[in-house]
């Protein structure tokens, strides 16, 4: 008989002379509690019983695995998350807090997902805090915090990191006798609205030990632009304090691999060259195309003409080929600079630019004799124009 | 001569603690640490530094909850005041101190200081009139109409906790924290700072359920915490009992044995004082001696 | 009663006492400033360092340097030894001074004076206290010792009571009181007597046991289990030193010749009684192995061999040497130096080996406290110099053959 099927038999054993007592037993578990643990969680009772028989006067309980269950959870999107809500349960005592849940799931979301903060999340409706977490101490269970306890634990552990802020009123707006003592929440405070702009930087230059080349120019603005990129997508498994923990331990080495793989994951078998030089390298300019993108076009996003993600593709330069529906009467010809006067408003476009080639230069000759030229008399008048859109 | 001597040895030896025998008490004081139980079903407190955020609610709370100069509830939405070591004194029954904490720590560590609220309370043990109390259910309490102001309690305690009001020339009153006894054991409720910290740091329960909940906590979570229990044997236990990721020292928890403080002392009072017989016996002793000189002298000398 | 011991006869106020009464002017009015503004006004006490000077100097040492009444009462009337006789009033004298000071000295350091009978109350009795029995001893005793002024009164009055005006209507009641009081203390004389001796070993040791209840804020210098021991020995050990110091100072201001025959008689006692002290300390620091502290360095070290050279190792060689002993300049430095030792050995144990776990400070006596101690010393030398001179405390000189007589009278009378 091998071990594992007698130690079985011994537990069919124990457990049906067990059978009416572990039923009792269970019977001081809630509803919701058997539910969770048991269907949910598709745990095994090995998981936290210790001993082969536990009974409600000793469970041999362990110790809540909170790591093991946050790994069982189900799959959640932030998208599937409400807006914000309202914590108030405690209102007596606080002014309930508005909680920016798609804020912070989306903050989230650069960690370990929904199970940052929520560490039972089983597949369906992840259960609110106070389901488990009762306003009132557990007095049978110690372990387990009160609601306050778990809120703030779950946001101070953050925001302590955030911010090195531990003051109320950066949730909660006092009532009560202690109103007047607090100051106002600053209304600019981000907490109170979304994350202000982030300012990315330009460019970053690295200095590496790599003998050939050793600086590599990084252009931060550019690859956003260029290739549309998300900040999630290299900023991943970060959280708030990569940013705001002013104090955060200096950073850890990292692997050559590591090093590498941020770049190589776009930039697979590129060449060292590539991206290490001798001397920092310039920003990229669209005048190296033989292509200079003038006073309109240097406001546009690359993929607004580039629209085929990582790859650059070609585009060509005729105007027409992008802006192929303009004509006389749809074209404010007074964003090039020259209003055109009631005259020659009513010209078609070709009656100057010959064969609708708008980058050459304009002709008069179509109508006029006296080989004018058109910056001398204009066909309008000059004004300024504004650069925003 | 040699008589005459002889009588001084036996005056000097007459003392009722004889040198030779007690000389030999150090070794059989600090024997095997024997771990008291005897307050594990009364009231405790379990301090888990690694959830304190260093808030100060505890302080405020306590500040409301106590006769302590009543301060501004602003004056403890300073969090500055932190990294400057505090002690308890005749103004606040605890303080929050920021512990340095080793530079591989990625947030600021805190630590509560209060009463620890000894099973064998040397403060009680020392106290002339009995102000100080260690009551059934845990906490230490002190009845100030008893006192007299000597501070031996501040002299005796091993953790410093006691604070005096030295300003006050009439009243004065030893300070420390109560474990808001009458809050707990008449009202049922929590003491105040356990009511007031928000992120529960403070467990508040019966001392036995602290204990195995400490315990789970350090199993659960190896590296969170060291494997520790601060108050469990020190000074044959605390009624407080402290969890921490950081070397105890720097909470302010001194390294302590597990021998209850005034064990040595009591144990020497109890020797002299037993039933009286020792005094007694000296009184005897000396009698005989001063009757036999007085028959010896009669007869010759 | 002793026949020779007389009041003394010389201007009360000389140019030494006027200086002494300047001081005890002052320390007075300190200690009604402590009184009406409280302790943080005056001291240095705070919560690191809640004992001083007035714990360990006002109370520990007083009680300390009034051994030589228990002691004195031991040789002569319990050992024997009446040779001693003269001895035995001014160190009762002193003793009883020297309490009551300690007391008063002790009103001013408690921050609740007006509770000090508390302990007294049944109801607040507190067994495990040090402190309580310290303080139940030293109340008891201080009564011992003014009971066993009382024939020293009755010597003084006894047939003498003229009280003037209309107070002379008392005079025959206050005369049989006297009388009663000398017929009632002449039967128990002798209890009250082993008594005095007993409580005084009993308080003497616990004050030693008082610091013991602090192990892990003490040094190991002067921490051991053993100290309510030595604190006994060096009470013992300081008794007669104490009786030499005085009486060599009393015979000075009265224009005596010093009693040197007794009391080089006395510094040989010292010898045994502080060689047997010194013994102790040195058994007591090599079991615990903490002399290798003692060449640490630090003030603690200091101090401790300041206490150990000039205050213990010094006046022993001192007494211990004949020619000394017959030298009154010697036998008063001797003197000097071990009572100056006990007041160190006080001082460090009650302070300077006291290092609470969490100090920022040290404790260091104001102004207004030495002013207050030294008040009090003043004072105490100014009642006794009154005492002595109203009451037959001090012994004329006489001759050893008289003095064998004069105690010959005295077990007659007792």
């Amino acid at each position: 008989m091998s071990p594992t099927f007698r130690r079985l038999a011994w537990g069919i054993v124990v457990l049906s002379a067990l059978h009416a007592p572990a039923l009792r037993a269970q019977k001081v578990q809630t509803e919701a509690e058997q539910r969770s643990h048991m269907e949910m969680m598709k745990l095994d009772c090995r998981q936290c019983h210790t001993c082969e028989s536990p009974t409600t006067t000793t469970p041999c309980l362990m110790a809540c695995p909170r790591l093991t269950v946050a790994q069982s959870s189900g799959k959640h999107v932030v998208s599937e998350a409400p807006e914000s809500m309202v914590l108030d349960k405690l209102a007596d005592q606080y002014q309930g807090v508005q909680f920016d849940h798609k804020l912070h799931a989306g903050m989230a979301e650069m960690n370990t997902s929904c199970s940052t903060c929520h560490h039972f999340c089983p597949p369906g409706k992840i259960p609110a805090c106070v389901s488990c977490h009762s306003i009132e101490a557990n007095e049978q269970n110690l372990r387990q915090p009160s609601l306050k306890g778990a809120y703030h634990r779950q946001c101070m552990n953050c925001h302590r990191e955030w911010s090195h802020d531990t003051d109320c009123n950066v949730c909660h707006l006092p009532v009560g006798k202690y109103a007047q003592a607090h100051d106002k929440t600053d209304p600019t405070d981000i907490m109170g609205k979304a994350h202000p702009v982030v300012v990315a930087p330009k460019m970053k230059s690295y200095v590496t030990p790599y003998a050939k080349g050793p600086v590599v120019t990084f252009y931060h603005e550019e690859h956003i632009e260029l290739f549309g990129l998300r900040c999630v997508d290299c900023h991943q498994k970060e959280n708030c304090s990569y940013c705001h923990d002013l104090s955060k331990p200096q950073a850890q080495k990292k692997t050559m691999e590591q090093v590498h793989s941020l770049c190589s994951s776009c930039h697979q078998n590129a060449k060292c060259s590539k991206c290490h030089d001798t001397v920092e390298r310039p920003a990229f300019s669209h005048a190296s195309t033989g292509w200079s993108v003038g006073r309109f076009h240097s406001r546009l996003e690359c993929r607004a003409c580039h629209p085929t993600g990582k790859r650059i593709s070609k585009v060509n330069r005729d105007c027409t080929s992008c802006h192929g529906g303009w004509n006389q009467s749809n074209f404010r010809h007074a964003v090039t600079g020259l209003q055109l006067d009631e005259t020659h408003a009513s010209a078609e476009c070709a009656d100057c630019h010959e064969n609708r080639h708008y980058n050459l230069k304009p002709t008069c000759a179509g109508c006029h004799d006296d080989k004018r030229d058109f910056k001398a008399v204009p066909p309008g008048k000059y004004v300024t124009v504004s650069r925003k859109r | 001569m040699s008589l005459r001597r002889r009588d001084f040895l036996k005056l000097t030896a007459a003392g009722p603690v004889a040198f030779a025998a007690a000389a030999t008490l150090p070794t059989s004081a600090h024997a095997s640490p024997a771990p008291d139980n005897a307050f594990d079903d009364a009231y405790g407190v379990l301090v888990d530094t690694t959830f304190c955020i260093g808030c100060r609610k505890c302080e405020w709370g306590c500040n409301e909850a106590n006769d302590v100069p009543r301060r501004a509830r602003t004056e403890f939405d300073d969090k500055s005041v932190t990294t400057v070591h505090r002690r308890p004194d005749a103004t606040a029954y605890t303080v929050v101190n920021q512990i340095a904490a080793p530079p591989e720590t990625p947030q600021p560590v805190y630590a509560k200081v209060q009463c620890m609220h000894c099973n064998h309370p040397a403060c009680a043990s020392a106290c002339i009139v009995g102000a100080l109390r260690k009551q059934p259910e845990g906490p230490v309490t002190y009845d100030a109409w008893k006192c007299i102001g000597c501070r031996y309690c501040m002299v005796a305690c091993p953790f410093q906790i006691p604070g005096y009001e030295y300003a006050k020339a009439l009243q004065p009153r030893v300070m420390k924290c109560g474990f808001c006894a009458e809050r707990i054991i008449k009202e049922g409720r929590k003491p105040a700072c356990v009511e007031n910290c928000p992120n529960e740091a403070l467990t508040f329960g019966r001392r036995r359920e602290l204990r195995s909940l400490a315990h789970q906590k350090a199993v659960a979570s190896p590296g969170r915490y060291l494997d520790h229990l601060y108050g469990e044997t020190e000074v044959g236990g605390t009624s407080w009992l402290y969890l921490t990721g950081v070397d105890f020292a720097r909470a302010d928890l001194p390294p302590l044995g597990s021998r209850p403080v005034p064990e040595l002392t009591e144990k020497i009072q109890h020797g002299v004082f037993k039933n009286f017989v020792p005094p007694l016996a000296l009184f005897g002793l000396l009698g005989l001696v001063m009757a036999s000189q007085h028959s010896g002298e009669n007869g010759g000398k | 009663m002793s026949e020779h011991a007389v009041p003394m006869r010389s201007p009360y106020f000389t140019r030494g006492t006027l200086a002494v009464l300047a001081v005890a002017v002052v320390g007075i009015s300190v200690y009604l400033g402590r009184m009406t503004f409280g302790l943080q006004t005056f001291t240095n006490l705070n919560d690191q360092w809640p004992w001083g000077i007035w714990i360990a100097l006002d109370v520990a040492t007083g009680i300390a340097l009034a051994a030589g009444g228990f002691t004195s009462a031991a040789l002569v009337h319990i050992f024997g030894r009446e040779r001693y006789h003269s001895l035995v009033r001014p160190a009762l004298v002193t003793a009883m001074l020297g309490y009551t000071f300690a007391v008063i000295g002790l009103l001013a350091d408690l921050g609740r004076w007006y509770n000090v009978w508390h302990p007294i109350l049944p109801s607040m009795w507190q067994g495990n206290s040090v402190l309580f029995e310290v303080g139940m001893c030293v109340m008891i005793y201080s009564g011992v010792l003014y009971i066993e002024f009382v024939p020293i009164v009755v010597e003084r009055f006894k047939g003498r009571v003229d009280l003037p005006g209309v107070l002379r209507a008392l005079n025959r009641p206050i005369e049989g009181l006297l009388r009663l009081a000398e017929a009632t203390l002449s039967r128990f004389i002798s209890v009250f007597i082993i008594a005095g001796v007993t409580l005084s070993c009993l308080h003497q040791s616990s004050l030693g046991t008082l610091m013991v209840i602090a192990p892990t804020k003490m040094s190991a210098l002067w921490f051991t289990p053993v100290m309510p021991a030595l604190f006994l020995m060096s009470a013992i050990a300081v008794g007669f030193p104490m009786i030499i110091f005085e009486s060599l100072i009393s015979s000075r201001s009265f224009r005596m010749a010093p009693e040197m025959n007794l009391l080089s008689r006395v510094g040989r006692i010292a010898t045994f009684t502080l060689g047997f002290y010194a013994v102790a300390k040195v058994v007591d620091l090599t079991i615990r192995e903490a002399w290798p502290l003692a060449f640490a360095g630090g003030s603690q070290a200091i101090m401790f061999w300041v206490e150990m050279i000039v205050g213990i190792l010094v006046p022993l060689a001192m007494f211990a040497s004949p020619r000394v002993r017959s030298n009154p300049r010697g036998l008063f430095v001797a003197a000097t130096l071990t009572v100056a030792g006990v007041a160190i050995n006080r001082l460090n144990v009650f302070l300077v080996a006291y290092r609470p776990p969490f100090s920022d400070r040290s404790y260091f006596p104001t102004f207004y406290e030495m002013l207050l101690t030294a008040g009090l010393i003043a004072t105490l030398v100014l009642i006794y110099r009154a005492i002595v001179m109203i009451f037959p405390v001090i012994a004329a000189p006489h001759g050893t053959a008289d003095d064998r007589s004069a105690a010959e009278n005295d077990r007659r009378a007792a």
